[in-house]
């Protein structure tokens, strides 16, 4: 019974690039792992590439509308006392810009990223719960497009991205702005909760036969690490943004000092998450840069271990950091210095992976293309932002710099530096796999050069601004000031670097449109999404495959070192394999297409939304998810039996 | 190993009910995740209560200690009966886990009354003081948890009634139970907190 769909399989060698005429497997795979298409298959959808490439897409478009609000910004401090914005605006501005690049963009791109490469790269068909992915994705919908739209309704909230109390309470931001605020991050954390559960156990659980930990792709590993990262840093700022909320809307006194209320509780919850989602930013993204490195100087990396080590090391010393955010709000000494020795402690493993790419790449040949392009440039300004990082990081240097453009200039090379530049060459390097057209290359040197420059003409000048005394968060300065000449230089700079992700996002949209053409594997990459088609096909690979290496395409000439036969075709099977070693333990059955999803995303969404306006909400928000969740989790074969369901 | 290396998963098991099984590991994952927002709730009721010069604040009573340890009984009990059930479906044995479903439930929904009747007799609410606003706070988090646990029984326990399950079908079984020992263990360091602190840190 096993074996009787494979018999008529091509031998190994032929499978790579010779791809004939579907063979009967691929039909019956094709038939049974079909997504939806259409308006109303759009909300049933479930796999893991439809669902990855939705939070890519979407976090993009999130990443333009930042971007806007931005130029915004810059365009009203382009010259001392202007009117271009009223102060209301400029802080809703600055607001919504920031809480969009790090709620909205940053995260869910990493999470997207995550979700679509990660099942290709450890060989496996889909995620571990298809359903909940695409739950997560609702969930983010929702968040995101119900701020904006409170946002242009007139209920912008404006208390800076860390939203500090007792400005953001009722008392000092009364309106519904901070309500949606503190409602909509609550949200978003569940979404990237979700996402990072599904990522630990697809990862844990589904990796290739022989893909043991120590061969699992660098790319993987930093996801991994993310994911542990997001479920120790989340909660609590859940945890805060609900209390927040509670202030707000119920009188709790969590936050507000006359009924004994601890102001700072909120800055210690904010950071023990903030800090970390820097790193929770930046760790994916070193991920995608070791898979490049790889791929472009064609070679293994120096030092797999050392990586390794390194990544993990940053996941748990990036909970040590949180209170250096916090230096000028009057701590014990003490407790001030441990925090300064650990946050000069994590230069150690990020250096360690510089000097590990380094060494990859010294005396290779390597290959210019533009996702390098984006990765050299993340060596520049990451570096450089991490120099003012060890500034910052001593109190006396911060107690001067704090709130200033200073540090405007040090997060921004470290975000930007962190996190556009490698997700910029992870679009350039994935982006044909994803739609099976490669992006045009003169146009991504263009890109790369009019961010690159364009980032460092408008950010660089802020490290003088702020040492000559800007402030952040000002509307606008006096003539007197003496810091138009480098304002205005900035303000110029965003908009060459807005030109820049112009150029990559009409590039993008154009070869979206064209024509499938890209090779299975342009960059003669070494991981397992290099081993199928360009775009794959829904079930990824027609035979799973075996891996045996590190390299896994690069142990014997492009191929995987062997393939899984005995997965039944006719229903949604994945090899399910032991945690450390991957060797195949089980088979899981996955679930099809639903609107569950959808249903109870709305219906969480009611609760919460509801809350705002009365309590009564939550436990018919509560009710409600309880029914999407039944039908969500409703077995396939209540009738049948068990021996029925095993045969089937 | 050659070209032909193949791995043959046809005579895997399908649907292990064990920690083979990815939902498994989602439950483990989804127990971190609460583990987490639980610890920071009891590091809040801490972080508030730490810097007060009374806690409970004047005027408000020290929490007495009978009913709520007699919920906590209560709820510790229920585990056993949930325990029994799945140890039961494992053997097939459909009588166990049909009425042990039930014992829990019925167990749980004793514990929620009596927190009930002891929070309405309150003599502080949520928007009081700093103090009312976190042990409401956990109150109301853990009780939302045991209620959504005994909806999920009460899901689990019909298909049990309909003779869904058996000792080759039995994961919901098992993951609703490992869900339900968290949601009782939780307790017992909120337990600790909400009712031993106040005395404490007097
Ligand atoms: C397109 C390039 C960008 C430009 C021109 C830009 C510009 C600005 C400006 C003008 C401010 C306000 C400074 C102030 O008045 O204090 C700001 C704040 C901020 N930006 Fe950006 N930004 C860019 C990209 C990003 C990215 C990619 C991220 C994160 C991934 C980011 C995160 C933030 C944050 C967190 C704030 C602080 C908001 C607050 O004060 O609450 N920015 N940015
Ligand atoms: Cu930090």
């Amino acid at each position: 019974m096993t074996a009787s769909t494979e018999t008529d399989r091509p031998g190994v060698g032929e499978q790579a690039s010779v791809r004939p005429a579907m063979s009967r497997k691929a039909e019956e795979l094709d038939r049974t792992w079909y997504s939806p298409s259409g308006f109303f298959g759009w909300f049933t959808q479930v796999n893991h590439r439809m669902i990855g490439k939705r939070f890519i897409i979407t976090s993009f478009i999130f990443f333009l509308m930042a971007g806007i609000e931005s130029l915004l910004l810059r365009t009203q401090l382009a010259v001392p006392e202007n009117s271009f914005l009223t102060p209301d605006h400029f802080n809703q501005l600055f607001t919504m810009h920031g809480s969009t690049m790090m709620f909205f963009f940053a995260v869910p791109m990493m999470e997207g990223l995550g979700i679509y490469v990660v099942p290709l790269m450890i060989g496996t068909r889909d995620m571990a719960f298809p359903r909940l992915n695409a739950f997560g994705y609702y969930v983010y919908l929702i968040a995101g497009v119900t701020l904006y739209a409170a946002g242009f309704l007139g209920h912008a909230p404006d208390g800076g991205w860390f939203a500090y109390v007792p400005l953001t309470l009722t008392q000092y931001s009364p309106g519904l702005g901070l309500d949606f605020w503190a409602t909509m991050i609550t949200f978003i954390e569940i979404s990237a909760l979700v996402a990072a559960v599904e990522l630990i156990v697809t990862i844990f659980k589904q990796r290739a036969p022989g893909m043991s930990l120590n061969r699992m792709p660098l790319f993987v590993w930093a996801m991994l690490v993310t994911m542990f990262m997001i479920v120790f840093a989340m909660p609590p700022l859940m945890v805060g943004s609900v209390m927040l909320a509670l202030d707000r809307t119920v009188s709790t006194h969590f936050f507000m000092t006359s009924g004994g209320g601890e102001p700072l509780l909120w800055q210690h919850l904010f950071w023990f998450f903030g800090h970390p989602e820097v790193y929770i930013i930046l760790v994916p993204a070193l991920g995608v840069i070791s898979s490049i490195v790889v791929t472009f100087a064609r070679r293994p990396i120096f030092g797999y271990t050392a990586m390794v080590l390194s990544v993990v090391a940053i996941g748990f010393v990036a909970f040590g950091l949180w209170v250096h955010h916090m230096f000028t709000t009057g701590l014990p000494t003490l407790g001030v210095s441990f925090f300064t020795a650990a946050s000069v402690m994590i230069a150690v493993p990020s250096g360690v992976q510089i000097f590990c790419w380094i060494a990859t790449l010294w005396g290779a040949k390597l290959r210019f293309a533009t996702p390098l392009l984006f990765v050299l440039g993340f060596f520049f300004i990451f570096v450089l932002g991490g120099l003012t990082g060890v500034m910052v990081a001593s109190v006396p240097f911060d107690t001067q710099v704090h709130d200033t453009y200073f540090l405007v200039a040090h997060f921004h090379y470290v975000l930007i530096g962190g996190a556009v530049f490698p997700v910029f060459g992870a679009i350039y390097y994935w982006f044909p796999k994803v739609f099976g057209c490669m992006l045009n290359e003169t146009a991504g040197k263009w890109s790369f050069v009019l961010m690159f420059v364009g980032f460092n003409m408008s950010f660089f000048p802020m490290h003088q601004l702020g040492l000559q005394g800007m402030p952040r968060r000002v509307y606008t300065y006096l003539s007197e000031s003496g810091w138009f000449e480098l304002s205005l230089l900035a303000t110029i700079g965003a908009y060459v670097f807005a030109l820049g992700v112009l150029v990559t996002a009409v590039d993008a949209l154009l070869s979206f449109l064209r024509k499938p053409d890209a090779p299975d594997n342009p960059w003669g990459g070494d991981t397992l999404e290099w081993a199928t088609s360009s775009p794959p096909p829904n079930y990824n690979f027609e035979d799973i495959p075996v891996v045996r290496g590190r390299w896994a395409l690069w142990e014997r000439g492009e191929e995987p070192a062997g393939t899984v036969v005995g997965l039944r075709s006719g229903r949604r099977e994945v090899l399910v394999t032991t945690l450390l070693d991957a060797e195949p333990h089980a088979v899981a059955i996955l679930p099809g297409p639903t609107i569950w999803p959808f249903l109870s995303a709305v219906a969480v969404a009611a609760g919460f939304l509801g809350f705002i306006r009365h309590p009564i909400w939550f436990p018919i928000g509560l009710l409600l998810t309880f029914v999407g969740f039944v039908g969500w989790l409703w077995p396939r074969a209540v009738g049948g039996s068990a021996e029925e369901e095993q045969a089937r | 190993m050659n070209a032909e290396t193949r791995f043959d998963a046809g005579e895997l098991p399908r649907l292990p009910a064990d920690y083979r099984a990815p939902l498994w590991w989602g439950i483990v994952g989804l127990i971190l995740v609460e583990s987490v927002v639980f610890a920071t709730l009891i590091t809040s009721y801490f972080y508030l209560g730490i810097d007060q010069p009374e806690w409970p604040p004047a005027g408000t009573k020290t929490p007495d200690l009978v009913k709520p340890t007699l919920g906590t009984l209560v709820l510790m009990a229920s585990s056993l009966p949930m325990h029994w059930a799945d140890r039961g479906i494992t053997r097939g044995d459909q009588t166990a886990l049909r009425w042990g479903l039930l014992l829990s439930i019925a167990l749980a929904v004793t514990f929620l009354v009596l927190k009930y009747i002891e929070y309405s007799e309150m003599g502080y609410r949520w928007y009081t003081h700093s103090y009312g606003s976190i042990s409401w706070a956990i109150i109301g988090f853990h009780s939302t948890h045991v209620v959504a646990l005994i909806l999920k029984t009460v899901v689990v326990s019909a298909l049990a009634w309909i003779g869904y399950f058996s000792e080759r079908r039995s994961l919901a079984v098992k993951v609703n139970g490992i869900y339900w020992h968290f949601v009782v263990a939780v307790w017992i360091p909120l337990y600790a907190t909400l009712y031993w602190m106040p005395r404490v840190l007097k």
